[in-house]
């Protein structure tokens, strides 16, 4: 008896000894999920930023460069399939989630309003961060209630991407050898059927398969530039209006004479762009860096007559806007000790003062001093993108399930476009779909 | 006399032998510990959660908490969701498109490969691998197939200057496009069980219909057939069980599109949940397909089991 008590005493004693020591000889650990795919092949053992490329390419560079750098925190990454949120929602559902994690600047009002997140500004100021520093765009993204909710990165915004030596065989360009672009709808659809007589390709490349974001973006954008107030009231959307009902009708008129690539999805899009297969490819700020490597490299299509790139052209004589979201870096509310704390502030405070290699995406810095310096306007194509910064606007900050809302929006307008379904019947079931989805929050 | 004492002290004894031994079919209590660890996962994994998913589907809830008592009100909803009774005729017409061609064509194989050769062996191999693939995998597969312009699809297509059909963006193909891939995926099982039934048919049957010169379809209809039904009854229920659950090929296939044409209700049914945050909505469209795949496996049950009585 007495020795059998002995040894349950030692033995309790060796896994007290052990699990005393752990902490002290073990770094911190950092849980951190985010999306932009996965690149270890390519990058996993790179730490200088500066070499990588791509929206990847970089963030697992500065990870990796953040691990070497700081040997008191390690940092695990789980990398999750864009954009991440059903697995994140279940991740908090669960009590389980990482620590800190990418959510846009539209997403972090559903997290936040449920008390899932924490609120930063003291962190920020611990590790001498000022919200002075954000741009106003990036500033008023991670904004709720008044306090700051993620570490923000980035704004960004469709872009139209040009195949510049198509451009020119279809007689698209101006004399200072820049593509000639559309100022309202006739025109657009003129230049597209000039466009596909002289090439034989469509004006656009567009991911219409398996896609409902770049339907809802586009839609946003050409009814901020014609005035719509659709989400006057957070809680109840009008779109059921003429207004839309013009936006759905372009995007048929160009689907119904094939001036659009059609049943691509997303990759098969950059594919069909990056082959040459067509003028225009809708896409965001974060394939500029990949489009402009490709560019540089013989032989490719975008090398044949250049890449450029430019914001949405102002189709409709309402202001001059376009649809713009940003990246976060978001910390989950937990019991923390000082030394994680720490450890977070010094992960957030690593990505603002990188925020010129992020920005090499093609993203907009979220750090006003980047956008402003000279570094970062010397970067290719910054030039004929700089107006975003003025024109990017985003849904109001109260409209909650942003993503949802998109579902909705790009299920509704893809059935429209590709003729399943009538533009009124789609616009008003849409409409009805969305209040149904805001009135049952 | 000693016929008369002999059932007297008989009934004594036995009266004294009850006492002693206790009843062999009473219960005894301490049994149930063989049972119990079963019983406990049973209980918390099966029989609290079908509760509890009752429960939330009466409430106004999301996954961060149950808010208030809202009765029938989510079950009101989902019936007035033209999209909700959508995906059950999706799932549906799945069922209809997959269950029949599995039942079919894994019989066909079945029947074809049933014998003692190599190449056999090797084809039962070839067609059952496909079923040890993950969906993941699976629909990868199929999406390079059909993925437009650049698809294995499109390029044999584009050999003869036609254009492929889309099927992942159609949406009278997308469906169909799902249900091949699934039938591709799940043909293996099917397949293994018409071939184990097929081998427990007698041999003297067939020896003794080759005596009376059958023909190889009269030995197929008269005699192969009727000694596999119930094996046909088994994969009929199976496979309605298994593709009334439709979710992983649609999701990573079409995620349910173009315009829900392709969403099935265990899709719906994570929509709700996770992106809409609405889970007492999602509970209860839950309720429904758990009545609907119940309702399917009990028709089958009691129509095999009425054949069963005949035969």
């Amino acid at each position: 008896m007495t020795l059998t008590l002995r040894k349950y005493m030692l033995a309790a004693a060796s896994v007290l000894a052990l699990a005393a020591s752990t902490p002290a000889m073990a770094a911190t650990e950092l849980t951190v999920q985010r999306f932009f795919g996965a690149c270890d092949a390519e990058f996993g053992t790179n730490t200088d930023a500066s070499k990588a490329v791509g929206e990847c390419g970089i963030i697992t560079s500065l990870i990796n460069k953040f691990n070497a750098d700081n040997p008191d925190v390690q940092v695990s990454v789980t990398t999750v399939e864009w954009p991440g949120y059903d697995q994140l929602t279940a991740q908090f559902a669960a009590g389980d989630p990482p620590d800190i994690v990418t959510i846009h600047h539209s997403v972090l009002g559903d997290y936040q309003s449920r008390g899932l997140l924490m609120p930063l500004d003291d962190l920020l100021k611990s590790v001498g961060i000022s919200p002075s520093d954000f741009t106003d765009a990036s500033l008023s993204g991670v904004t709720k209630d008044g306090q700051i909710y993620g570490l923000p990165i980035d704004n960004w915004t469709m872009l139209f991407h040009i195949n510049m030596d198509l451009f020119k065989k279809a007689g698209l360009v101006n004399a200072d050898g820049t593509p000639k672009l559309p100022t309202s709808v006739d025109e657009l659809m003129a230049q597209a059927k000039e466009f596909k007589e002289k090439t034989g390709k469509p004006y656009f490349v567009q991911n219409l398969a398996n896609e409902v974001a770049l339907y809802t973006r586009n839609l946003y954008t050409y009814l901020f530039q014609q005035d719509s107030d659709f989400f006057a009231d957070p809680k109840q959307v009008k779109l059921n209006t003429p207004e839309a009902k013009k936006v759905l009708e372009m995007y048929k008129a160009i689907y119904d004479n094939d001036y659009t690539t059609k049943d691509m999805d997303y990759a098969a899009g950059i594919n069909a762009f990056l082959a040459g297969e067509g003028g225009v490819h809708l896409n965001g700020t974060w394939v500029i860096g990949d489009y402009n490597a490709s560019s540089e490299t013989a032989g490719t299509a975008l090398n044949a007559g250049g890449y450029a790139v430019y914001p949405y052209p102002q189709l409709f004589p309402g202001k001059k806007a376009q649809y713009a979201d940003g990246h976060s870096w978001a910390v989950s509310q937990k019991d923390r000790t000082p030394e994680e704390q720490a450890a977070i502030g010094k992960f957030l405070k690593f990505f603002n003062d990188n925020d010129f290699e992020w920005s090499r995406t093609g993203h907009l810095p979220a750090v006003k001093a980047v956008l402003d310096s000279e570094k970062f306007k010397a970067l290719p194509h910054r030039d004929t993108i700089a107006a975003v910064a003025t024109l990017g606007t985003p849904l109001p900050s109260a409209v909650q399930r942003q993503f949802a809302i998109q579902d909705i929006i790009g299920q509704e307008m893809n059935a429209a476009i590709t003729g399943q379904k009538e533009i009124d019947a789609a616009l008003t079931d849409m409409e009805a779909r969305i209040n149904e989805l805001l009135a049952n929050i | 006399m000693a016929e008369a004492a002999i059932p007297g002290s008989g009934s004594a004894a036995s009266a004294s032998v009850r006492q002693a031994v206790p009843d062999v079919n009473a219960p005894i209590w301490r049994n149930a510990l063989f049972v119990a660890p079963y019983l406990f996962f049973f209980l918390t994994l099966l029989v609290v959660p079908l509760f509890w998913g009752v429960w939330l589907s009466l409430h106004k809830a999301d996954a961060f908490g149950i808010g208030r008592f809202v009765g029938l009100d989510n079950y009101f909803r989902l019936f007035r969701d033209k999209i909700f009774l959508q995906v059950i005729g999706n799932t549906f017409y799945f069922v209809l498109l997959t269950v029949p061609a599995l039942a079919v064509i894994g019989l066909l194989l079945a029947l074809a490969l049933n014998r003692n050769a190599r190449t056999a062996a090797a084809l039962r191999a070839v067609y059952f691998a496909s079923s040890v693939l993950s969906v993941t995998i699976v629909t990868l597969i199929w999406r390079t197939v059909f993925i437009g312009n650049f698809g294995l699809l499109a390029t044999v297509y584009g050999w003869f200057g036609a254009t492929a059909p889309a099927f992942l963006s159609d949406p009278k193909l997308a469906m169909i496009g799902i249900a091949i891939a699934t039938v591709w995926w799940c043909i293996g099982l099917p397949m293994m069980l018409f071939l184990s039934a097929l081998q427990q048919v007698p041999r003297e049957i067939y020896e003794a219909a080759s005596l009376d010169n059958a023909s190889r379809w009269g030995t197929l209809w008269h005699i192969t057939l009727p000694s596999i039904r119930r094996t046909f009854v088994l994969v009929i229920i199976i496979e309605i069980v298994l593709q009334f659950q439709l979710f992983g090929q649609a999701w990573l296939m079409t995620k349910g599109g173009p315009n829900n044409a392709s969403k099935p209700i265990v899709l719906y049914i994570y929509e709700a949940t996770f992106i809409k945050w609405d889970l007492g909505l999602g509970a209860a469209a839950s309720e429904i397909l758990f009545i609907l795949i119940m309702i399917a496996a009990l028709a089958q049950y009691f129509i095999s089991r009425r054949k069963g009585e005949e035969g």
